[in-house]
């Protein structure tokens, strides 16, 4: 035993003072001095020594393996921090092979985000066509034909009756005509307006927003969306809901959220109002339920559209509303 | 619309600061979008009198004028027409700094000093005047700061007036909202008429044909007048408001209009055939001249006033070059009607004719309030402009307007807002808002809106007035209860997310191009007729021919993609987009909607690096992906076959990707010749489009776990070659038909090509793994059996196994 322990101390020590790179080096360690190590199965068979010889081999091999792991730490001061010249050296500072990552368009993630949002209380998303007819895109929606409400939204045509959509809100029709109450609908999407310059694309996203049931009030309406801001802004975000004009809903609202960027204390982004108009709203109008067949003495609801890219660029601080379709990868590689 | 303060204060007490003010018309509904400060940067600007003029020698427009500023007598040079001894006029001191930031200075002019500068009204920013310098009208002192003679501080609100409230679109109904929200009395425009002249009815009438046109038109007139400019404090209220002063006839109809909301005309009446009116359609192309010297022609959507003879105005809309007021009007013929809001829409839409008075008239003006606002025109020419004022005025009315009686219950209020309303609150406020309101009983009101508000005809529109009134902040916010969904989400929309996910995992950056396009796209895709590419939904109405019909492909928009970033250095590119693409569908109004998957590549598969070799891009990278993207989603035996005749594709490098048969997508390199098209000739694209439809019919959606396998496997190489043209699934095939369940998989890990073998050869090698599902296999059984496979693909391809 006595034997067996100095042999294995001397070809241990010589193979560290030969080793010269820090994988054999670690190699070594685990051989003589690993858990499995020759050093540890050694000792395991102390216990079958007699009892007298036990205390002097267990001091040998306590001896050996303190050693052992001396000349270990002396070639790794050698290998590892001295010499660095000739030994195998490794630049953590050195560039990773950084696989090639893809980006989601901004849009799209405020799209999800937001879906999720409304998700979570229990809307239903759907989708619809984004070339519609008149029909589903005004004149059910109570925008008659010759009247100035369509002075709103300015219109692409494909013919008399045919329209790209304006907003998202042809999905109400749609899918009440379809689906009887209770009802509770999201509907993201593509709309296209006839207008262009700084602050307009002619095509934009929208989320149309509706909720169908007995005894739904104007009070839920501000819940819903109260709830909504809340998750996407912030918990202590104000809102304010003001007076408006949509043909479809009645009472109609536009609502502010306290402006994102100074907190309300007015800023370039909020034109110094402290308020940013982020959505319309209103109660669903009776005249839109008689196109689908509902009874407005028994149901009612509420419905909101808003602008993903106005909440996305108030959500990055995006300032340039184009910068949406250039897709400019210098711009989308911050997403 | 501009409304300006200092004329809202004449009808309503405003107590508030003008911030203050704005937030409270916001808070009711009209959206106040900015305030201007005016006429507050002329405190340096005093009154000056001008005591000499002379001309200046060899100049023939400039005079030198001596000027008294109260302190002292300067001299300066002016260039305006109506300097004159004794007027009184403004005048800035060297040193002043005008609106526009030009600062006076001392100066000679041909020699001659001068000294500060007399000012016309525009280079005071007042209004846009530069007929000569301002002659104030005051006997005032020199010396006397301007600002103190005149009201020129005033604020300017840019209200935005929604399609639903003309009656908003004055001064009066802004002051009237302004009251009913603060409980300040409503005060009313003054009128002051003297009829001192013949009976109306001796000297003109009015006939109207069209009621349903013209339900109601009033008429007034005052002779002998004596046209002239108006007033400065008319002609700066005009201008605040956005229009241009003409003359004291014509301002007079524009200001009633601005501060009443009715539209006026006023008429030559000795221009007037017959000195009568005739209200009447126009006839199929009969021809007319408005006063802006455009001529239109007309058909029976186009209602006329005539005279006797022939039109005068197109109603609601604008008057004729034939009848206006003109320097020598001494008579004059005001009218104040009510035109039909969709008669006059039709009109101007057709003629693309849009008034000040046709915006008021097609969204619905006070066909109760036409002869107040006639007479406050009349009471304000003749104090203006003088004259006498006929005896009695025309009110023409066959179709008498009706007001609305609305039940309201007020329960009913209270259950649509969410709010817990007595009836005397609510009866309050619709009284506060000019209603007649009469209780009925415990629940119920009878209410009759005033004829300017044409936007309350039901229940809700008084429920929203009571919202508006009480205040949308004061409602509380409840939740409604929403049941759980039994539907889940809609398959398009799960692929869609998981199809992202995946593409952004695999490197590609997600883009969004507009959905129209150039209907060059398609030959520049190199489409050929009748190719789907070509079937265009056209926009009738685009803003620029790139943007004219529907895109019918999602490459356009990628190669664009492509084009912009490679401008900016970014050449290594993987992209994509999910979109729809627009085709026509026989016998359907709508358009065939498809939504595509389309990814490219571009650039390098990696730069070279400090501690990685560069590597081009080639058909297998982009195949890799859509392969991963396929199998991930648990696609698994598509089945790629070459593809030669889809133009946009390099035909040499292009696949077609089948599953069960059909055909969901494609894959290859861009055509060199698209890539031209777009100035990319030397770049090297790689691009897949899926159609999304197609792939949705083979995905379940759900994956299904196989059980690990329970017997140990067979691996047997083989290396085999056969002519170059032979595509590696064909020995695939065979290898799996000849051994048939015994073989669990074939890789083919090698294609080799070059020395040693034959030019018109390749070497391929596969990896064979034989396992049975339901036993060890035995050695010699799968030495046969693999013998077979051999002989099968010998025989089959003409191949032979490669030696060593
Ligand atoms: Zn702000």
């Amino acid at each position: 035993m006595k034997k067996k322990l100095l042999e294995l101390e001397k070809n241990a020590l010589k193979a560290l003072e030969i080793a010269d790179d820090p994988s054999e080096l670690e190699k070594i360690r685990v051989t003589y001095l690993g858990k499995k190590g020759q050093l540890t199965s050694i000792m395991k068979n102390v216990g079958e020594l007699p009892k007298s010889e036990r205390p002097e081999a267990g001091k040998l091999a306590n001896i050996i393996k303190s050693n052992i792991s001396k000349g270990f730490e002396e070639a790794r001061d050698r290998i590892v921090i001295g010499k660095g010249d000739q030994a195998a050296f490794l630049d953590v500072t050195l560039p990773g092979r950084e696989p090639l990552r893809g980006h989601l368009h901004p849009i799209t993630l405020v799209i999800k985000e937001m879906c999720q949002i409304f998700a979570r209380m229990g809307f239903t998303v759907v989708k619809g066509p984004n070339v519609e007819l008149d029909y589903y895109n005004f004149e059910a929606l109570n925008f008659p034909k010759d009247h100035p409400a369509r002075d709103m939204q300015d219109t692409l045509y494909v013919s008399e009756n045919v329209v790209l959509r304006t907003h998202t809100s042809n999905m109400q029709v749609r899918i009440m005509e379809a689906q009887k109450p209770p009802l509770s609908v999201i509907a993201p999407g593509k709309v296209y307006r006839r207008d262009s310059d700084v602050s307009h694309t002619p095509m934009f996203h929208q989320l149309e927003g509706f909720l169908v049931d007995k005894d739904v009030s104007f009070g839920d309406l501000k819940g819903t969306l109260t709830s909504f801001a809340h998750q996407m802004f912030g918990r202590g975000t104000a809102l304010r809901f003001r007076p408006s004009f949509f043909p479809f809903t009645e009472p109609s609202a536009e609502v502010d959220i306290q402006c994102v960027l100074c907190g309300g204390k007015g800023c370039r982004t909020c034109s110094h109002t402290g308020w940013l108009e982020i959505l319309g709203s209103g109660m669903i109008d009776p005249e839109v339920f008689r196109f689908v067949g509902y009874d407005p003495e028994v149901y009612s609801g509420f419905a909101f559209g808003m602008g993903f890219e106005r909440i996305a660029m108030l959500k990055y601080g995006i300032d340039d509303i184009q910068l949406f379709f250039k897709n400019d990868m210098r711009f989308l590689r911050q997403f | 619309m501009k409304v300006s303060l200092n004329w809202l204060k004449d009808y309503v007490d405003v107590e508030m600061s003008p911030d203050e003010l704005g937030h409270l018309l916001t808070m009711n509904g009209l959206e106040v979008e900015g305030i201007e400060t005016v006429g507050q940067s002329l405190d340096d600007i005093v009154v000056a009198k001008i005591r000499a003029v002379k001309p200046l020698p060899g100049a023939d427009n400039l005079f030198i004028c001596q000027v008294d500023t109260g302190r002292d007598t300067v001299q300066t040079v002016c260039g305006a027409p109506n300097v004159k001894v004794g007027a009184l006029a403004p005048f800035a001191l060297p040193g002043v700094k005008l609106p526009d930031g030009t600062v006076i200075k001392e100066g000679r002019i041909r020699g001659e000093i001068s000294t500060g500068m007399l000012l016309a009204e525009d280079e005071m920013g007042l209004t846009d005047d530069h007929t000569g310098i301002m002659i104030l009208a005051h006997d005032s002192t020199p010396g006397t700061p301007l600002f103190s003679l005149l009201p020129l501080s005033d604020r300017v609100f840019d209200v935005d007036i929604t399609p639903n409230r003309p009656d908003c679109a004055c001064i009066l109904g802004i002051a009237r909202e302004i009251a009913a929200a603060t409980g300040q009395i409503f005060k009313r425009p003054k009128i002051e008429i003297v009829e001192d002249g013949p009976p109306i009815e001796d000297l003109t009438s009015v006939t109207i044909i069209d009621p349903e046109g013209c339900p109601r038109y009033a008429a007034g007139m005052i002779q002998r007048v004596n046209l002239g400019p108006s007033p400065f404090w008319m002609r700066y209220r005009l201008y605040l408001s956005g229009i241009r002063s003409i003359n004291n006839l014509v301002d007079v109809t524009n200001y009633v209009m601005m501060e009443m909301g009715q539209p006026l005309h006023a008429f030559d009446y000795n221009r007037l055939k017959e000195n009568r009116i005739v209200v009447r359609r126009a006839q199929e192309g009969e021809v007319f001249t408005t006063l802006d010297g455009v001529t239109h022609t007309l058909n029976s959507e186009n209602l006329l006033i005539c005279d006797g003879e022939r039109p005068v105005a197109l109603a609601g809309i604008m008057g004729g070059l034939n009848s206006e007021i003109f320097a020598g009007t001494e008579n004059v013929f005001v009218e104040s009607a009510f035109f039909d809001p969709v008669t006059i829409r039709r009109g101007s839409k057709r003629l693309g004719l849009s008034t000040e008075a046709s915006y008021r008239f097609e969204r619905g003006a006070d066909i109760g309030g036409a002869v107040t606002a006639l007479k406050r025109a009349i009471s304000l020419i003749s104090h203006l402009a003088g004259g006498s004022t006929s005896t009695g005025f025309i009110d023409n009315y066959p179709k008498t307007y009706t007001p609305p009686i609305i039940d309201l219950r007020v329960d009913r209020t209270n259950l649509l807002l969410g709010t817990s309303l007595s009836k005397s609150d609510i009866s309050g406020y619709l009284k506060a808002l000019e209603m007649e309101v009469q209780e009925i009983n415990e629940d119920e009101l009878k209410v009759k809106p005033p004829s300017f508000r044409v936007d309350i005809g039901r229940e809700v529109d008084l429920m929203e007035e009571v919202a508006r009134l009480s205040g949308y902040d004061n409602i509380p916010v409840t939740y409604p209860f929403i049941r759980p969904s039994e539907k889940g989400e809609i398959p398009e929309l799960l692929v869609r997310d998981q199809l992202r996910s995946i593409m952004v995992g695999l490197g590609f950056t997600e883009i969004i191009t507009y959905s129209f396009t150039s209907p060059d796209s398609a030959d520049t895709l190199g489409a050929e007729e009748g190719s789907p590419l070509r079937s265009f939904v056209k926009i009738l109405n685009p803003l620029t021919v790139d943007q004219s019909v529907m895109r019918t492909s999602l490459v356009p928009g990628l190669l664009a993609t492509v084009k912009t970033n490679i401008l900016h250095d970014e050449k290594d590119l993987k992209l994509f987009e999910w979109g729809k693409v627009f085709t026509h569908k026989e016998g359907s109004d709508l358009p065939l909607e498809k939504n595509y998957l389309a990814a490219l590549m571009t650039g390098f598969y990696c730069q070279k690096t400090c501690n990685s070799a560069e590597r081009h891009l080639d058909f297998y990278d982009i195949k890799g992906a859509l392969e991963a993207l396929l199998k991930d989603i648990g696609l698994r035996g598509s089945v790629f076959q070459k593809e030669t005749g889809i133009s946009r594709y390099d035909p040499g490098v292009c696949a077609s990707i089948f599953f069960s048969g059909s055909l969901i997508g494609h894959v290859g390199r861009v055509s060199p010749g698209v890539m031209a098209d777009y100035d990319l000739a030397d770049v090297d694209t790689y691009l897949f489009e899926i159609d999304i439809e197609a792939l949705l019919k083979n995905v379940s959606g759900t994956k299904e776990f196989s059980s690990f396998a329970k017997f140990p496997a067979v691996h047997r190489d083989i290396s085999i070659i056969v002519k170059r043209q032979l595509e590696s699934a064909r020995i695939g095939e065979i290898i799996k038909q000849e051994g048939g369940e015994l073989v669990e998989s074939v890789q083919i890990f090698d294609v080799y090509e070059g020395k040693g073998i034959d030019p018109t050869e390749k070497a391929m090698a596969f990896s064979i793994c034989y396992r049975s599902k339901h036993g060890t296999l035995d050695g010699g059984e799968i030495n046969r059996l693999h013998e077979s496979v051999i002989e099968k693909i010998r025989k089959e391809t003409g191949g032979r196994l490669r030696e060593g």
